[in-house]
Parts: structure tokens; sequence; C-alpha cells
């Protein structure tokens, strides 16, 4: 089934995040941040020929391989886990999101730098 | 034709079945241990196993009350887009991001599992049900003895309404181009509408892909073929779409339905 590009989608959904962060609405910005992240990934990942087969432990796997790699500054496994669990929490138990010691901006300034690299990797 | 209950295998999924097995009874309980391992063993592939052996070590040594084997591995149902559960009772938290697989790993203290039950929360309620208990210190037997004894079942309510908040981000995602995380999205809202008409209807909801069959069986035809698409095969965006909007028409005329006959 045909898709848009990782990194095309990536940027979208981090604007469809950071639109719904700025409007106050955490639960659809932390969804829209965990889509935005994995597809970063994704592209990383694909150009990379890292192996994902669309499981979400494999994204988290190959976030850390693409920063042991040097590709990424930071190894964002941990920020992926933490949305992952977030986002399911709040589909299936209605849950507010709780991001620890992160804030929404936090989370949304690291998942851009991942677009960033993911978009000049394509170029 | 749905079996009679007269064996743990058998086990109808139908609102009072599972009293028939009398859960309280000590022999009764010690069968649904047997069937639980028995079929643990049966269900899972070698690196499954190994996982699930990890989880129940991590658990016990973190003090947890109880461990379940959940969903579709402890029914012998997996398919490509199978998640690996588990209901781990007594503790509030166990960390199994390391492990190699995509685990959904639900932790409750004595106190919130019971209201879970108590409030009819329907993960709660399939740990008792179907889940293949893999250690229980007594808690998921007293479970059971609760589900049994006051008919307990989970609300369908709860359903309808995750079901009808997680809608619209489905249907925004269907529109973005992303397609493995629009299929991830419409799957998962039609398995949650699905969820919830069984549970209206007293039919227990099994796992994921068996709903597709216990829909047929009430009728809802449509919803059954757009969820098993979405479960077995990779349906076109406008097919997840249409599954969507089938899924927003069933439970938006449902609540309708439901607020008249409230008035």
């Amino acid at each position: 089934m045909s898709s848009k590009p990782k990194v095309e989608v990536a940027r979208e959904h981090l604007s469809k995040a950071q639109e719904e962060a700025a409007g106050d609405d955490l639960r659809d910005a932390v969804q829209w941040s965990f889509a935005s992240l994995e597809a970063a990934i994704d592209a990383l990942a694909e150009k990379h020929a890292i192996e994902i087969k669309a499981k979400h432990w494999r994204r988290a796997e190959a976030a850390t391989e693409l920063h042991e790699k040097g590709l990424l500054p930071k190894d964002l496994s941990e920020l992926h886990q933490l949305l992952n669990v977030e986002r399911k929490g709040m589909f299936y138990e209605g849950e507010d999101p709780d991001l620890g010691d992160r804030s929404m901006e936090d989370v949304l300034t690291e998942i851009e730098t991942a677009v960033e690299i993911a978009e000049a990797e394509a170029k | 034709m749905t079996p009679m209950t007269k064996t743990w295998e058998q086990l109808a999924p139908q609102r009072g079945a599972l009293a028939v097995l009398r859960p309280a009874d000590a022999e009764a309980w010690s069968e649904r241990l047997r069937f639980d391992r028995e079929r643990a063993a049966r269900h899972q592939s070698s690196e499954l196993a190994a996982i699930t052996a990890a989880v129940r070590e991590r658990a016990r040594s973190a003090g947890a009350a109880a461990v379940v084997l959940s969903g579709s591995t402890a029914r012998g149902g997996r398919t490509s887009v199978s998640d690996l559960d588990y209901h781990v009772i007594g503790i509030a938290s166990l960390q199994v991001a390391d492990l190699p697989e995509d685990i959904d790993l639900y932790a409750d203290e004595l106190d919130r599992f019971w209201a879970k039950l108590r409030e009819g929360d329907d993960f709660a309620h399939w740990s008792v049900w179907y889940g293949c208990v893999l250690f229980d210190s007594g808690v998921m037997r007293e479970a059971a003895r609760y589900v049994a004894e006051h008919d307990a079942w989970p609300d369908p309510e709860r359903k309808l309404h995750q079901a009808q908040g997680a809608l619209d981000f489905a249907e925004q995602m269907a529109a973005s181009g992303d397609y493995d995380a629009a299929l991830e999205q419409v799957r998962g809202v039609l398995s949650l509408t699905a969820r919830w008409l069984l549970l209206s209807h007293d039919a227990f909801p099994l796992a994921r892909d068996e709903l597709p069959e216990q829909l047929e069986q009430l009728g809802y035809v449509d919803l059954a073929h757009s969820l098993r698409r979405s479960i077995r095969e990779r349906p076109s965006i406008e097919n997840l779409r249409e599954g969507v909007a089938r899924a927003r028409e069933i439970s938006g005329a449902k609540q309708s339905l439901s607020r008249r006959a409230a008035a």
C-alpha cells in the first residue's frame, strides 16, 4: 500500500503536534508526536538499512542504533517508549498522558531534531 | 453454535458462563490452572515463551500477586499484528521495554485491580475469563469467584466512550498519508467498537482476530468485514475510511438509541 514518504509524514505530524500543543490539547499533541517520531525513525532507518518491520519495539531499537552510529545526537528510544505507553493509556484506559519530568515543549524539541536530521538525509 | 460450557476449554463467551464452572471450587480452579499451563506451552513459540518466562520472573521478583498472559497469545490466535499482552497484578509497574517484542503490559496494584473489576474494565475481566494465569497467589481465584457470584460484567459504555474518543484521530490519520499508522489506528477503533457491541449483547469479546466472527453472529457483517480486513490484509485507505465511517455511524446511532431509551 502506497504511503507518502516518511520524511514528509514526520514533518506534517510534527506540525499537527505543535498545533495541538499550542491549543493545550495534550492528548492529541502526544498522539501526533508519537506518530511523527515513528515516521522520522522509519525514514532514517530506511536510509541506513535498519529493519523495522512495522514493529514499535524495533523502532525503539533503531533509535538506539541511530544514536550509536552518530546519526542522532541523543538516544530517542526512551522517549519513544514513553510516548508509546502514554498513547496506549489514552486509547485503552482513557488516561491523561503523563510525561514525567518532560514538558510537551521538550518532547517537541527532541522530535524536531530527529525530523530535521531525517529531512537533511533525504536531500 | 456456541458450545455448552462444561470445561475451561469450552468456556462460552456468554454472560453467566463463567459461573457454570464454579471457580470458587478448589478442584475447579486447579483444573483452570492446569489448563492455563498447558495452553501457555501450546500457544507460544520458544522465543515468545522465553519472553513470557522473563516477564513472569521479573514480576515475581518485584512482588507481584499474579501474572496473566492475555489476548491473542492466550487464545492461540496470534496474527502478524499481534502484541504480547500481559496483566500483572499487585505491583504498579514492570520494566519490559528491553524485551524483543511489542509488549502491552498492564500493571495494577491490588486495589486498582479490584476497582477496575468492579467498575467493569474489560481488560481486567478478560484476565479473569480467558487469561492464561501464569502464577497466582490467590487474587485471580478470588476475582473469578467475585465475577461468578456477582454476575459482574464489563461496562459496554466504557468501550463506547473509548471508541468515540478514538474516532477523530483515526479519521485524521487516515487522511494524513501515513498508511501504517492509519491502519493501526483504524484497526484499534474497529476493535473498540466491536467490543462495545458484543458486551452490549451479553457476548464476551474474545481475542481481536476472533471478533469478526462474533460480530457476524450478531448480524454486524459489514463491520466484521472491515475489522477482518484491517487485521489480515492491507486494505486501501478508502477502505479504512469506510471502516471508520461505519464505526462512527454504528456508535452514533446506538448512542442516540440509548439516550432515547434513557429519556
